[in-house]
């Protein structure tokens, strides 16, 4: 494997034939893949050569049937449309996206396209797949977009349009605003980045109106946040049903190190954990259409709820019951009651070696690309039980991880410079030229007006980005949560310039402390300091001497303060404690 | 020298004999396509503008629609002849059949010289010709387009004058209609995209890259202009082009090294097609005899213009670096020059394959108009491609599994369609 991107010579051309053609990774066009398909193609090759430890009679481990339209073709459409002046000139994503659906896909991906969509009709994953990724360090986790569209309409006609909106507006997103901005904080130009498109099967069944797999997955071979027996080089996996976007994007799944797979997370109680369980899922929507709206990323994705799931059978490998009268969970579906999905039957009783081939493939990965991983999967079960599940392997990114090796002790927790310390600090290293602070007023904070609060965040972000100051951003709550009520709903794109970021407990102090994975990946590619501070466990943080500090800017929940000295921020990755100190704070 | 006149029907008829020996089809099969269905000759009285009557002559030869309504266009041409019709007709029965769309072969004319008729007088001409044939055309019938000397102006007269007398709209009863008023997107495009669908499926077969060729084409009409423009898009190179000089009364090549650029010379063509010279030299371009574009070291000819342009006497001037010829004018190579061009080995994808972009995409068109339902273009040239990728290579694969010529095979594989929907229709 090499982090070189690839280029269409390096699969065979596109035979239009999508499904039972003699290859199941194909191109179309001829420039590069895009860091993704890159990946995808360097995991079907390890595949292809993997050992008999990783063969499983009762599960398939394959890269998902796709054809990837090269960056030629990208580039083609813009200049035969003439639309680079649009949109490098940036504006409103949604119009961005309307105008490009206007333009004409290039001629020459016209007939592939149409035969692709003649015989196939199930649903198809039309995802993005960036020049700019194939740098290692900025794998571009969630920042373009991904179509799922159902492809199964009765007339082809309708298949074709929907898939070539599909297309285009994975290329419009190359220019949306968090696109913009993570490019740019990246270091590069907007004018450099090219868009190859992954048109991919989709892994799952048609449950009725929806399709879906019965197990999504992201697993990371280092855990920044070990709990229980947990160590960090055991790594960590995030369970969900159905579509992978309930995990990307921080929602509720089941959370495992692949070393222990009997050991959930850390609940307090079984109530904790009814109250933490997944309980809606995303799915394709095969059934009514929607209303129409080519520009939205969600056009044809609906939820389901556990109810639907358990009718669609699709909850019988995956979930527990909870039992009031003997107030435990019992793993399956036999008795009535609450639905808890801890994936017992697969992880507890091992009725298909999900954990053993998560473990191997982490492994595996970790081999190839001299590094920490993260992976993407999705499982169906199979209908009869002699035949075997299908693991559909959808993405390898290596995890940004800084090997400097910083020690930071208890004491240093202790020390009278620190003005954030903790226990539990996501990142590794020593950062030392902060010295703008932007933090949520602790006096001013309700949870209420988080969205508010993260329009303050972006437009101090695109002020203090556009001047390349890095700084300190201190706020309540999980940053990166989809959930309003959890934390800070921003995206990446609207902190992009934070180079350490603390988040302080709630006062209901909510224990879920992941962010999507997305996010989080993020977070790491950028060798972000993430500080999570439970104060009163050790922790602290210095709120009279932030409030001291010389004001910059305020609005009514946000304040931009500056230090007259750069903060340091140091970050123990082996043990997760960390420090910021104040000015000449240098080690003792 | 033959003292003997061009006779196209009987060239038609023996590339026929030929073929249905190949086939071995019985002789009733045989007496039915060599022959059109039917025949129409009328005559169209026209009140000139100088008040006086004229009665020109036309006709429509449906030469066999089992497959589908019969399809084919009006010719306005001073020396049309029947047996020119015939011919043409029979060519469009193999061309709908050798791209497997469900139509069958027509075509029409009438004898005039549209250069000396005003519009009205033309519009009276084309309403005199659907008057007079009414009855036996229409979307389910026989179903008219341009062609030489035609356009899409005349299509709407002759669609009006049907509509009125047939009390209703039929938008399917004409093709070749302008984008708005029942025409398609991409029709401009077809003939000259498709030409290029069937070469690069050549390219691939015979494992050449596309970034590798260079091309030299005969005329810069509609048809050369798009081939050129997708043949460079998939990534070859055009070395020579030539066009007609109105003003000469001749034809020039205009060769440039580095490759061609369609869209300036098109800003210098004028109205008859023909390349401005001077502003080509400053351009770049070396400015050669007509038939230069012929001599050129390039894997691939597409001759774009006329009929009979390859013949025994140039057919030696073909350069030994050339691999495949596609088609994009009808007959361009006369039967003795298509042998040598197969004893030289050279890839021949012929007219009737390579140019049926046009007629696929009038079909699309028909097919719209019969709707009252307009696909986007991009949804037109998709299956377009299909088409014409479809088409070519059940002819290369038949060419390939029984060693045939690959004209042989468009031939072998439209014929067969044909007698065999004759078969099933129980005619035969």
């Amino acid at each position: 494997m090499t982090s070189d991107g690839a280029t269409s010579r390096d699969l065979p051309r596109f035979d239009r034939r999508f499904f039972g053609g003699a290859e199941t990774l194909t191109a179309i066009g001829s420039g590069a893949l895009g860091g993704k398909a890159t990946g995808l193609l360097a995991a079907h090759q390890a595949l292809a050569g993997r050992t008999d430890a990783l063969r499983f009679s009762e599960l398939e481990i394959v890269v998902p049937t796709m054809t990837v339209i090269a960056t030629d073709i990208f580039d083609l459409f813009l200049s035969r449309n003439r639309l680079r002046d649009l949109v490098y000139a940036g504006g409103d994503d949604r119009r961005l996206a309307l105008e490009l659906q206007r333009a004409e896909l290039p001629t020459e991906l016209l007939g592939d396209l149409w035969d692709l969509v003649r015989q196939v009709h199930s649903p198809l994953a039309v995802r993005s797949s960036s020049l700019l990724e194939d740098a290692l360090a900025h794998p571009f986790a969630g920042v373009y977009a991904t179509k799922m569209i159902p492809n199964n309409q009765h007339d082809p006609e309708t298949r074709f349009r929907k898939l070539t909106e599909a297309v285009k507006f994975v290329f419009a997103s190359t220019f949306f605003r968090e696109a913009r901005g993570y490019v740019r904080a990246a270091g590069h130009g907007i004018e450099e980045e090219k868009m190859a498109v992954i048109v991919q099967e989709v892994v799952g069944r048609r449950h009725g109106p929806r399709y879906y797999p019965d197990v999504a997955g992201v697993a990371r071979s280092f855990n920044y946040y070990p709990a229980g027996p947990a160590r960090p080089a055991e790594g960590v996996v995030d369970l969900a049903l159905g579509l992978g976007k309930t995990i990307v994007e921080g929602g509720r799944t089941w959370t495992y190190s692949p070393a222990h797979p009997r050991s959930g997370p850390p609940f307090n109680s079984v109530e904790h954990m009814l109250e933490q369980t997944q309980t809606e899922f995303w799915a394709v929507n095969m059934g009514p259409p929607p209303a129409y709206d080519p520009v939205a990323e969600t056009e044809y994705l609906v939820r389901g709820d556990l109810a639907d799931a358990e009718a669609e059978g699709t909850l019988r490998h995956i979930a527990s019951t909870y039992d009031s009268g003997s107030d435990r969970v019992a793993p399956g579906l036999r008795s009535a009651g609450p639905r808890v999905l801890n994936f017992a039957p697969l992880l507890q009783f091992g009725e298909w070696p999900l954990n053993e081939a998560v473990r191997g493939l982490l492994r595996l990965f970790e081999e190839r690309l001299g590094s920490a991983v993260e992976i993407e999967f999705a499982l169906t079960f199979p209908d009869e039980r002699d035949r075997p599940a299908r693991l559909g392997f959808l993405q390898v990114r290596p995890m940004a991880t800084s090997g400097e090796t910083v020690e930071v002790g208890e004491e240093r927790l202790r020390d009278p410079r620190a003005v954030v310390a903790s226990t539990r600090v996501m990142g590794n290293g020593v950062t030392e030229h902060i010295r703008d602070v932007v933090f949520v007023k602790p006096e001013s904070f309700d949870i209420r007006h988080s969205r508010t609060i993260a329009g303050e965040v972006e437009r101090l972000n695109a002020a203090l980005t556009a001047q390349a100051r890095p700084y300190l951003l201190m706020g309540f709550g999980r940053w990166g949560s989809a959930d309003p009520w959890l934390g800070i709903p921003v995206t990446w794109a609207q902190i992009s310039g934070a180079r350490a970021i603390v988040e302080s407990s709630l006062p209901a102090g909510a224990a879920d402390m992941s962010q999507g994975a997305h996010f989080f990946h993020n977070l790491l590619s950028f060798r972000v300091a993430y500080f999570s501070v439970t104060e009163g466990e050790g922790a602290t943080i210095d709120w009279p001497w932030l409030r001291s500090l010389p004001v910059r800017s305020e609005t009514p929940f946000v304040r931009h303060a500056e230090a007259p000295d750069p903060l340091r921020v140091e970050v123990d990755g082996r043990c997760g404690r960390g420090v910021v100190l104040r000015g000449n704070g240098g080690p003792p | 020298m033959s003292s003997k006149p061009f006779n196209s029907f009987e060239i038609a008829q023996t590339q026929f004999d030929h073929v249905a020996a190949q086939l071995d089809l019985d002789e009733g099969t045989r007496d039915l396509l060599r022959w059109p269905m039917r025949e129409y000759s009328f005559g169209i009285p026209v009140r000139m503008d100088d008040g006086h009557i004229k009665v020109f002559r036309g006709f429509r030869v449906q030469h066999n629609d089992a497959r589908g309504p019969s399809k084919g266009g009006i010719r306005f041409h001073p020396h049309e002849t029947i047996d020119t019709v015939r011919a043409l007709a029979m060519w469009m029965t193999w061309k709908c059949a050798v791209v497997d769309i469900p139509l069958g072969g027509a075509k029409g004319g009438v004898i005039c010289d549209p250069h000396n008729l005003s519009a009205r007088e033309q519009e009276q001409i084309c309403r005199g010709w659907v008057r007079q044939i009414a009855r036996n055309v229409g979307p389910v019938a026989d179903v008219p387009a341009p062609d030489v000397m035609t356009n899409a102006q005349h299509m709407l007269w002759m669609l009006d004058e049907f509509e009125v007398l047939h009390s209703g709209r039929y938008p399917g009863f004409i093709t070749g209609k302008p984008v708005g008023m029942g025409g398609s997107l991409g029709r401009t495009e077809a003939t000259g995209y498709g030409v290029v669908f069937t070469l690069r499926e050549a390219l691939r077969e015979l494992g050449i890259p596309p970034e590798s060729t260079r091309a030299s084409v005969q005329g810069f009409g509609n048809v050369s202009q798009y081939a050129i423009r997708l043949y460079q898009q998939i990534g070859g190179k055009v070395i020579c082009v030539s066009s007609w000089d109105q003003a000469d009364q001749t034809s020039y090549s205009f060769k440039k090294a580095s490759g061609v650029d369609a869209d300036a010379l098109e800003s210098i063509t004028d109205r008859f097609g023909g390349i401005d010279k001077e502003k080509a030299r400053k351009l770049g371009y070396e400015v050669l005899p007509g038939d230069a574009w012929l001599d050129q070291p390039v894997e691939v000819l597409m001759p774009c213009a006329l009929e009979n342009q390859i013949t025994p006497d140039n057919v030696l001037r073909v350069h030994p670096a050339v691999k495949i010829i596609a088609e994009g004018a009808n007959g361009p190579t006369t039967t003795e020059a298509d042998r040598a061009i197969r004893e030289r080995g050279i890839f021949m994808i012929p007219d009737f394959l390579a140019n049926a972009g046009g007629v696929t995409c009038s079909y699309f068109e028909q097919v719209q108009s019969n709707m009252n339902y307009f696909w986007e273009k991009d949804e037109v040239l998709g299956k377009l491609d299909v088409k014409m990728t479809s088409a070519f290579h059940a002819v290369s694969d038949l060419a390939r599994k029984r060693s045939l010529y690959m004209r042989d095979a468009a031939y072998v594989i439209a014929i067969n369609r044909v007698a065999q929907a004759c078969k099933d229709r129980g005619w035969v």
